[in-house]
């Protein structure tokens, strides 16, 4: 442990985990969490979630029945609510790859505290991107035939030339990596809890989820190797997963969506939105699950920090776009960012838009103001709207005003729209606090692990010390 | 408990099952054990400790080598999976583009590539290590619970026969805290 007199040295980094601990410590009081009674305010977040959750199967019945006139999309605005809100929760998912995979292999220790938080949002952020493309061909149960490669007897297959086949492949191979990694880091901490649980019926339930993992080291020889190289495989898919959703934009030819910049442009401003998703809850969590001894100052300093990089990407890519579409020349682009952008009866949305993902991230320069939690937390949630507003720019606003005033429309969403979206942050705040109550929020072990080795780093420090 | 019954012809595994203070203290002990002339010893730890595998006389992890073979396979699945349904089954002409274009094969081919080494590396892990396992004799001690929490132990598994006592004797002598001899249990 650092030494108490070095504490307030600035030029001292902040501890990653506070206080002293032991191995049983912080097994504890990472657990207790998981083992005691659920709360009052968790049964009134649950309420909530449930009840957004009707929501959605009230809108999801409803467009089942009505068919997707029940929306507000029509031509010319053929994508809106369900491929922005596809967009949105895909982004927010990746927040959670970055930590677990990037920040694994460039070694950030930092990422060990909030790595298995931010899988578990990937996954239950997919799950509800997931539900939006199914949806919107209108009869889900047809849209196996249309998307999957199996030999029917219609002899047909998918046109493998389409970015929207690409789009599959890539969200169902990043769903299921996703959730192999989560698992494997998962089963020693399962073990952990089988083991602390006094319970027999949770000792049961845990044991059978845990698979025997009995930390034989000849498992860990090779377990290492499988978890480094599920992270190694992550990796490419933080890139590749938006990428190829942006090429469902890029390859088109509306003024808006048809540019080079989309592939990093949505790449940086998946992360942005993740960690800003990640903040939004991690503030509450973690004092709400006495998890503030792992999830200190420095981690949502480090968050914040990225989330500054990030929105400078994504404020480039703003920039960029307006350049081109004026170096181009051609008046259908110029038309779209430097007048429907800025001036068109949706206007006020990319102006929330430039407010929340430019202007609000640039207070962490500051930091006093990125250490504030009340102001991270606000500036989190700002950012989370701010995505949202992309998304409908690039989507409805450049579908809305296109090459001919004749096919010009304006768009507005119906209460099945709004539900659908409403319902989806009910999905996944049901499944997270469902996973806050049952699983171990931290990755306990990888947590024991950083103890050993920071103990390790400050014994060798503190012998050349002396 | 102890012993067979003849009828079932089940004969019980024996472990020396031995809790040691420090990662340190264990890497020497399971070293000091091996060299002693035992075979099936293994460790049970709540952290991967370094240099564990060489203290073990594991060899290269095989992972890998699974792993690389995955993402071979996906390659190959992929893409001619695309060249069959695009080219030979079902061709469909468009705006004369050609039959068989790579540029467009890469993205599938790339994540089919991901999704069967990422599928290789979790169920190679689970099939080399044997897991799930629901029973195994060492959790009949009643120490062993603490090898998931902050304990280091080390087993190691009798060959019919042997001298249970000297076992425990040598183990002890290789710096162990604390051992014990479990039986596997008839079920």
């Amino acid at each position: 442990m650092a030494a108490p007199n070095l504490s307030h040295d600035p030029l001292e980094p902040l501890p990653l985990i506070e206080g002293t601990h032991t191995d049983q410590t912080i097994n504890d009081s990472l657990l207790t969490h998981v083992l005691r009674g659920a709360g009052k305010g968790w049964w009134m977040l649950f309420g909530c979630a449930l009840s957004m959750l009707g929501l959605l199967v009230i809108a999801i019945s409803w467009t089942l029945y009505k068919g997707i006139g029940a929306w507000g999309n029509n031509i010319p605005v053929g994508w809106a609510f369900g491929i922005i809100n596809f967009v949105w929760w895909i982004g927010i998912g990746h927040a959670g790859t970055l930590i677990s995979a990037i920040l694994l292999l460039f070694q950030q220790k930092w990422r060990t505290s909030i790595n298995r938080f931010a899988e578990a949002m990937t996954l239950f952020a997919v799950i509800c991107a997931l539900l939006f493309p199914l949806l919107h061909t209108g009869r889900p149960w047809f849209a196996a035939y249309w998307l999957m490669p199996y030999p029917s007897v219609q002899r047909i297959w998918p046109q493998f030339k389409s970015p929207l086949t690409w789009d599959v492949f890539a969200v169902s191979t990043y769903f299921t990596i996703s959730l192999l990694f989560w698992f494997l880091g998962l089963v020693p901490d399962l073990a952990a809890l089988r083991e602390t649980t006094k319970s027999k019926t949770k000792r049961f339930i845990y044991g059978l989820f845990a698979m025997g993992w009995r930390g034989s080291g000849r498992h860990w020889a090779e377990y290492k190797w499988a978890y480094l190289l599920l992270a190694g495989l992550s990796t490419p898919l933080v890139l590749s997963v938006h990428t190829i959703v942006s090429f469902d934009f890029a390859t088109s030819v509306i003024p808006g969506w048809h540019t080079t910049i989309f592939p990093p442009y949505f790449v940086a401003g998946a992360v942005f939105s993740g960690f800003a998703m990640v903040m939004t809850w991690m503030i509450p969590a973690r004092h709400f699950l006495g998890l503030k001894h792992v999830v200190t100052m420095k981690h949502l300093e480090n968050m914040n920090k990225i989330m500054l990089v990030t929105g400078m990407m994504v404020g480039y890519g703003y920039v960029m776009e307006h350049f081109i579409a004026w170096y181009s020349g051609n008046p259908y682009e110029m038309g779209q960012f430097f007048l429907t952008r800025w001036h068109g009866p949706m206007r006020w949305i990319f102006r929330t838009m430039v407010f929340c993902n430019i202007v609000v991230p640039q207070m962490f320069w500051s930091k006093r103001l990125r250490t504030s939690i009340p102001v991270m937390w606000v500036a989190a949630i700002l950012i989370n709207i701010g995505m949202w507003c992309e998304r409908f720019n690039i989507v409805v606003t450049s579908l809305h005003r296109d090459f001919l005033p004749s096919s010009w429309k304006d768009y507005s969403p119906t209460w099945v729209d709004l539900s659908l979206f409403i319902g989806t942050i009910g999905l996944f705040s049901t499944l997270f606090l469902l996973f806050l109550k049952f699983v171990p929020a931290v990755a306990v072990t990888e947590v024991k692990e950083l103890r050993h080795e920071l103990a390790e780093h400050d014994a060798v420090a503190g012998e050349t010390h002396a | 408990m102890s012993g067979g019954h003849e009828d079932s012809g089940f004969v019980a595994r024996r472990f020396v099952v031995a809790e040691f203070a420090t990662p340190e203290a264990l890497l020497a002990g399971t070293r000091k054990v091996r060299e002693g002339g035992y075979k099936d010893v293994d460790t049970h730890t709540p952290i991967p400790i370094h240099g564990l595998e060489a203290a073990l006389g594991l060899g290269r992890p095989k992972i890998p080598a699974i792993v690389l073979c995955g993402a071979i396979a996906g390659i190959c699945i992929a893409y001619s999976m695309i060249y069959f349904c695009n080219v030979i089954d079902f061709p469909i002409n468009i705006g004369n583009r050609p039959m068989h274009s790579p540029p467009a094969n890469i993205p599938i081919t790339f994540e089919l590539a991901v999704l069967l080494a990422g599928g290789s590396s979790f169920f190679g892990f689970f099939t080399l290590s044997g897991l799930p396992k629901p029973y195994h004799p060492i959790f009949e001690s009643e120490q062993f619970g603490r090898a998931a929490i902050d304990a280091f132990f080390l087993s190691v598994e009798l060959p019919v026969g042997a001298d249970a006592d000297k076992a425990l004797g040598d183990v002890r002598a290789a710096g162990a805290a604390s051992v014990e001899l479990v039986h596997e249990s008839e079920r």
